[in-house]
């Protein structure tokens, strides 16, 4: 953005006649660009999930192994366990970090597996992107049910040096990290930290 | 989650509520504020215990019936909620929301036969809902502290009194129609809405941790939504500082 700073006015006119030229893409503000990249990168990794829930071909296991493949890959779950632990993040020892991001990820995963037998023919749309901040940027789609509302699911996408990762799932208008971080909050404030791990473990036996 | 109507007995439940509220502990630093939490996680209790004995079952067979009866059924139930709706669109100062959900009386009640078809959609007027929970939010005023209510599920004080000033003085079908139709809608209302709720209330059962807790944040969030007018949280103040805090706490540390 440098036609935005101190450079004088006509050499920052001829840059701009430039750049248009090279593909007005480019003149956009940064975030906004983001934004767009990231609305492709919501699309596409929509496409990529329900050509594995509609491979009829496949048995359960391996289109299990291939979402949670595509997961690791669209997500940054560790990342995301630091967000729903909140300010217990920094409270916490080293093993019970590691611990903590091991269990999350093994509950996000056990969630999967249940859900995956419940797809019934549902599709989606894309409708637009906005930049929160320079990392961040909200894609808003809709989730079309065969029978049912449409639900609208908005995806915190963030760019995290060139790679997209999706760290929040809003679902008409509540947060999957707002809600479990209030969860762990919750049994943190009653339990501790070791009592979160408890639950947890237990949830997973 | 259940949603039931008592009209009257709600004017008591409220003045207990409030009464509780005296001697309630101050909330301790939670972002929610839930300083009656003892209290309603009994009530939750209560009304889980409920769900499972009797409106789940009853859900569940209501969800045998046909497609296309079911959808008359919530066509017709949405239709009785638009008066409401209308009046608190007024109050809020939507002179064009209020235009649209007139218009959606009017088709339904008429050519859609009292409601049973939702024409309005199909020309072009969606559907919405308002409330006075919301109004009051939209004048300013705060949601206070989190009720768990017996029978009708979460709330506030503010979406509380809400209810009451809906039931009690907005809503021309609570005032004037007969007792046996209102008991009817108010079955309906809540059988339909279980039903509707199912999958999320299943995947709750299953998957969450705290299962109270998970509800009062969904509660809380879908409200704030519902008061936006369901734009996403981006930018919300509370929302976005979860997505800052962790600025020089690397992930590296967690390695």
């Amino acid at each position: 953005m440098a036609w935005q700073t101190g450079v004088d006015r006509r050499s920052g006119w001829q840059r701009r006649k430039l750049i248009l030229a090279a593909g007005g893409l480019f003149l956009l503000p940064r975030p906004l660009w983001s934004a767009q990249a990231a609305a492709g990168f919501v699309d596409e990794l929509g496409r990529r999930v329900l050509a594995v829930l509609n491979d009829r071909s496949s048995d359960r296991a391996t289109r299990l192994a291939r979402l949670s493949a595509i997961l690791d890959e669209a997500t940054d779950l560790e990342l995301v366990a630091r967000l729903v632990l909140g300010r217990y993040w920094r409270e916490a020892s080293e093993a019970q970090r590691r611990e903590f991001v091991n269990l999350y990820r093994r509950l996000v995963l056990k969630t999967m597996s249940e859900r995956l037998d419940s797809y019934g023919g549902e599709t989606y749309e894309v409708l637009g992107s906005v930049a929160v901040d320079e990392r961040d940027s909200m894609v808003s789609t809709r989730i079309i049910r065969p029978a049912g509302e449409p639900i609208a699911v908005d995806w915190r996408v963030r760019n995290l040096g060139g790679r997209f990762v999706v760290i929040d799932i809003v679902a008409e208008g509540v947060s999957m990290v707002v809600t479990q971080r209030s969860e762990a909050a919750e049994i943190v404030g009653r339990s501790g930290l070791e009592g979160l791990l408890a639950e947890m473990r237990r949830r997973l036996a | 989650m259940v949603r039931m109507k008592a009209p009257r007995r709600l004017l008591g439940l409220f003045a207990f509520f409030l009464l509780a509220l005296q001697a309630a502990v101050p909330a301790r630093g939670a972002e929610v504020h839930d300083p009656l939490e003892p209290l309603n996680r009994t009530i939750y209790g209560l009304n889980e215990l409920f769900d499972v004995l009797l409106i789940g079952p009853l859900a569940q067979t209501y969800g045998e019936l046909p497609q296309p009866l079911r959808t008359a059924v919530r066509n017709v139930l949405d239709n009785l909620s638009s008066p409401v709706t209308l009046v608190n669109d007024l109050l809020q100062g939507e002179f064009d929301r209020a235009g649209n959900t007139f218009a959606r009386l009017f088709i339904n009640s008429t050519i859609g036969i009292f409601g049973l078809f939702d024409l309005a959609s199909e020309l072009g007027y969606p559907a919405h809902k308002e409330d006075f929970g919301q109004t009051l939010a939209v004048w300013g005023i705060g949601e206070g502290p989190f009720l768990m209510l017996p029978l009708l599920g979460p709330s506030t004080v503010r979406d509380t009194v809400g209810l009451v000033v809906d039931r009690g003085a907005l809503d021309p079908f609570s005032q004037f129609a007969a007792r046996e139709v209102a008991a009817a809608r108010a079955i309906g209302e809540t059988i339909d809405t279980r039903h509707r709720l199912d999958p999320v209330i299943q995947d709750l059962r299953r998957s969450s941790l705290d299962p109270y807790a998970t509800v009062r944040s969904a509660y809380l969030q879908r409200r704030a939504a519902e008061i936006r007018n369901r734009r996403p949280p981006a930018g919300e103040r509370g929302y976005e500082a979860i997505f800052q805090e962790e600025e020089g706490n690397g992930v590296a540390n967690g390695r």
